[in-house]
């Protein structure tokens, strides 16, 4: 197994299904890519690099977006 | 009537508004068109994973108004930085409203973590917008420092108390040459009216609007007060006296 802390929580994957991209793990979450921007081990990743960041066992990722706020 | 200006853009416009706190997507943006708002406050916060698709952006037209990223949830200086930079990653603008509040309770902004983060943020080249405690020391220290504006609070974030930093917010104003935005615990459009009546250059409103049992005409109502006050402000009021001055003509009564 491996794993990717995603938003605080560990998320484990047969080696076989771990996500090879941002974007590969953003649509195994159901995550619509346009409205996010991210963090890969405290590295920002805006919308339009997903598709060529990859990932690798134990990274830890945040995955941001804009809500109501004042 | 002169326009508001921060940094370099003009706004028509002197209400900015928070989209937080709204029943629906729907009665947000339908409370921002009332608003007749340009510039429009946002929250960044992490994906809830099991609930992707909640999205407020979608419903505001970035054609029609500037969002405004906030650092809200931000306890140091170094979280309210690195939400700036992922705010400016997210939208492609570098425009913040800084925000630090470590106190759970009344939200109040914290002076020396807020200064901090503004130094970083300046140099690194966004707009800063702070939200501040109504400090004319603080507000002096931050526009010397670079900042777009000041944005000191009338009272608690979502009190609905009004101004109780009237005679504070007074000396801000008088002493600013950065546009002064007074922001949080404005409840009511006479609230509003009073902060533009004493010559601040815009207010920020979101919990009175959205929490309102009718938010777009609340909307309505604050666009009509902020106008109304800008309009007082530029048409040189008097200031009160104790005694009476009569209004009427003190000669040619009928009587001997």
């Amino acid at each position: 197994m491996q794993s990717l802390r995603v938003n605080g929580q560990v998320r484990q994957f047969p080696v076989q299904e771990m996500p090879a991209t941002l974007s590969a793990l953003l649509e195994k979450l159901g995550v619509e890519a346009a409205t996010v921007v991210a963090e890969v081990d405290g590295r920002i990743v805006g919308p339009g690099e997903f598709t060529r960041t990859p990932l690798a066992d134990g990274q830890s990722i945040e995955l941001v977006k804009f809500m109501g706020g004042g | 009537m002169s326009k508001l200006a921060i940094a370099g853009r003009e706004f028509a416009s002197r209400l900015l508004l928070g989209t937080g706190k709204f029943a629906s997507p729907q009665a947000m943006a339908d409370a921002l068109a009332a608003s007749g708002a340009e510039i429009v406050t946002v929250a960044l916060r992490r994906v809830d994973i099991d609930n992707p698709q909640d999205d407020t952006l979608r419903h505001i037209d970035r054609n029609r108004f500037l969002l405004l990223p906030n650092t809200s949830g931000a306890r140091t200086a170094e979280e309210a930085v690195r939400l700036s930079r992922l705010a400016r990653a997210a939208t492609g603008i570098n425009w913040v409203k800084l925000e630090v509040t470590p106190d759970p309770y009344y939200l109040l902004p914290d002076p020396v973590e807020t200064l901090k983060a503004a130094e970083t943020l300046v140099k690194e080249g966004f707009v800063v917008l702070p939200y501040i405690n109504a400090d004319p020391i603080l507000a002096r220290r931050l526009q010397d420092i670079g900042t777009a504006t000041v944005m000191p609070l009338g009272s608690p974030i979502g009190s609905n108390q009004g101004l109780r930093t009237r005679a504070a917010l007074e000396i801000i104003i008088e002493q600013s040459h950065v546009p002064v935005v007074v922001d949080a615990g404005l409840g009511l459009p006479s609230h509003a009216a009073e902060a533009m009546e004493i010559g601040a250059d815009a207010v920020l409103i979101n919990t009175a609007i959205a929490t309102a049992a009718e938010p777009v005409e609340m909307a309505a109502a604050f666009r009509l007060a902020v106008e109304a006050g800008r309009k007082a402000y530029l048409s040189g009021p008097r200031a009160p006296t104790d005694k009476a001055e009569a209004s009427s003509p003190l000669t040619g009564f009928l009587r001997d």
